[in-house]
């Protein structure tokens, strides 16, 4: 078969198929409906063209024409189209639970860099009053000693910013953390361990020092709503970004590209999840947190049910009755 | 592809995704330099809208305050992950350079992977503007930073490269003197599909090339009529 008995005999089919594929995006209502099936097999039809055309060396431009037709059709029936609820619902009824579970490991891991430090450095300045000036100057601990302490005005700001000016400061300071501790894991998980243990560092001499000035009620009054959905966002992020650097430790018998795509795609769910809770922290964080006028033993009781209902909510949402693998 | 040799891939940044239907799609790698002008391109309309959105949010007071912190917080983080989820796959900047992301696979860029390619920015910016996603780009053959290469997804040409499709100028057809392989009958046939844009000097100088072989009694001064003579021929046109 010559080029052009080729050509003869199959461009109807393809006039058809790059007509379906204009169409379908300038589609209105009313308009007729694209046959799904057909498209498919025309565009199965024009890949055995061209493979067919590339076996027999046909001239550049047929090639080139069959080219370009199939990687349009491939980008059209291929193309993901259920963005739908459903799917964000399923992700915090289970997929992220059910994520945090798998991750446990990394999880516990990432507590420890962050707890450790903040433990170790909290325990330090409360012992020693001095030693907060060699993680902060003296200015700065001046202002935490203004913020969390018995002046008037909101709890926990600088200058006396509204609470929502405050939200919005905390989605995009907090997330930013967060992300860093997230992306930190591709320099083989040292990066997620030095951005958890620094801030981890900064809240224990915070903690330290301000229980040592006796604003321990202000302060842990003020940490302990947020800090349900704020702490646990910061480990979990962390323990996301560990996960993509174990991949690159031991990648198994994978390559380590390999190990790093697939560990990453199953990490992104607890991301997902994460960036919700950090929404949820700022909003406790600007409103309920900072207000003066909520008893402590008040922001006690409900940070302690917040602590329980984040704790229940990793612990038991999400598992299958019937999948005892799930359940172990 | 047969007709495309080892060494020629070595140099070619070309990439080929295999489809599930036994061909191969050839993707076009975007490097550092038209990389960065999307990024500074979609930098500027960030940054044009968010003073704009300051400007008109100032004077809400502090509700418009935190308002215009999270738009800074979107514009930063998910700006990217919006456009690229959307029909182009392309931020504003991609689009005007004329680049797209799609998967490794060739396939739509999905939500985990646009998210997964964003957020991971953070360390391909570190130690400072981008240093270490430009050297991994640098490094490897298909331009991926880091984040690509979690993420599994690429940085490619939208337009495929268009050749010229015009046909031989005419000319009577002529047979061959001697049965031509498979590839050089493509090599004739590509030619007189560029003879026209071709000087005519340049055009012969190619058919000298064929032209004793292929067509052996052919005159002097007729050698390119006579080379697009036997493209005719191999098209089909006896």
């Amino acid at each position: 078969m010559t080029p052009l008995q080729f050509e003869t005999a199959h461009a109807a089919l393809w006039q058809e198929l790059e007509a379906e594929l204009g169409a379908v995006p300038k589609r209105k209502r009313g308009s007729q409906p694209v046959d799904r099936a057909r498209v498919a097999a025309l565009y199965r039809a024009a890949c055995e063209h061209l493979a067919v055309a590339e076996s027999r060396a046909y001239p550049v431009w047929l090639i080139e024409r069959l080219e370009t037709l199939t990687a349009r059709g491939h980008q059209r029936i291929y193309r993901e189209t259920d963005f739908g609820l459903d799917k964000l619902a399923r992700l915090f009824v289970v997929d992220f639970p059910a994520a945090v579970r798998a991750h446990r490991v990394y999880v516990l891991i990432a507590l420890l860099a962050f707890a450790g430090p903040l433990a170790v450095i909290g325990v330090l300045s409360y012992l020693d009053p001095g030693f907060i000036l060699s993680l902060h100057d003296a200015g700065m601990v001046a202002e935490y000693e203004r913020m969390y302490g018995d002046a008037d005005g909101p709890i926990g700001r600088r200058s006396a910013g509204s609470d929502w000016s405050m939200f919005g400061f905390y989605i995009f300071n907090n997330l930013r953390i967060a992300f860093q501790c997230f992306a930190g894991g591709l320099f083989f998980g040292i990066g997620s361990l030095y951005y958890l243990a620094a801030n981890g560092a900064v809240a224990g001499s915070l903690a330290g020092y301000l229980t040592w000035r006796g604003f321990g009620e202000t302060f842990y009054s003020f940490v302990v709503t947020h800090g349900a959905f704020e702490l646990t966002g910061v480990v979990l992020a962390g323990a996301a970004g560990l996960a993509l650097g174990h991949a690159l430790l031991a990648p198994g018998r994978r390559s380590r590209l390999a190990a790093l795509e697939d560990a990453a795609r199953r990490a992104i769910v607890i991301v997902y999840g994460m960036i919700a809770m950090f929404v949820v922290a700022a909003a406790f964080e600007a409103f309920w947190s900072s207000a003066r006028w909520v008893a402590p033993q008040v922001k006690f009781g409900v940070g302690g049910a917040c602590w329980f209902v984040v704790f229940v909510y990793f612990v038991f949402q999400g598992r299958s009755r019937r999948d005892p693998a799930s359940s172990r | 592809m047969s007709a495309r040799s080892d060494l020629a891939s070595r140099l070619d940044t070309r990439y080929a995704a295999e489809t599930p239907e036994g061909i191969a799609l050839w993707l076009r790698p975007a490097g550092v330099a038209p990389r960065l002008y999307a990024y500074l391109v979609d930098l500027l309309i960030r940054f044009f809208v968010f003073v704009f959105v300051v400007l008109f949010l100032g004077r809400l007071g502090g509700f418009g305050g935190g308002l215009a912190l999270v738009v800074l917080f979107l514009l930063e983080w998910l700006y990217p992950v919006v456009f690229e989820l959307g029909p182009g796959a392309a931020t504003p900047g991609k689009r005007m350079v004329g680049l797209t992301v799609v998967m490794d696979s060739g396939l739509p860029i999905t939500p985990a992977a646009s998210l997964t390619r964003n957020l991971l920015r953070a360390a391909d910016f570190l130690p400072s503007f981008y240093a270490f996603g430009a050297l991994s780009m640098l490094w490897r053959h298909d331009f991926k930073r880091l984040g690509d290469l979690a993420a599994g997804t690429l940085v490619v040409y939208a337009a495929q490269a268009e050749l010229p499709r015009s046909a031989p100028p005419p000319a009577p057809a002529r047979a061959p003197a001697v049965p031509l392989p498979a590839r050089s009958q493509a090599a004739i046939v590509a030619w007189a599909g560029r003879v026209a844009r071709l000087t005519e000097a340049r055009a012969d100088e190619l058919a000298e090339i064929a032209v004793p072989v292929v067509a052996p009694r052919a005159q002097h001064g007729d050698r390119v009529a006579a080379l697009v003579g036997v493209a005719h021929w191999l098209l089909g046109r006896r």
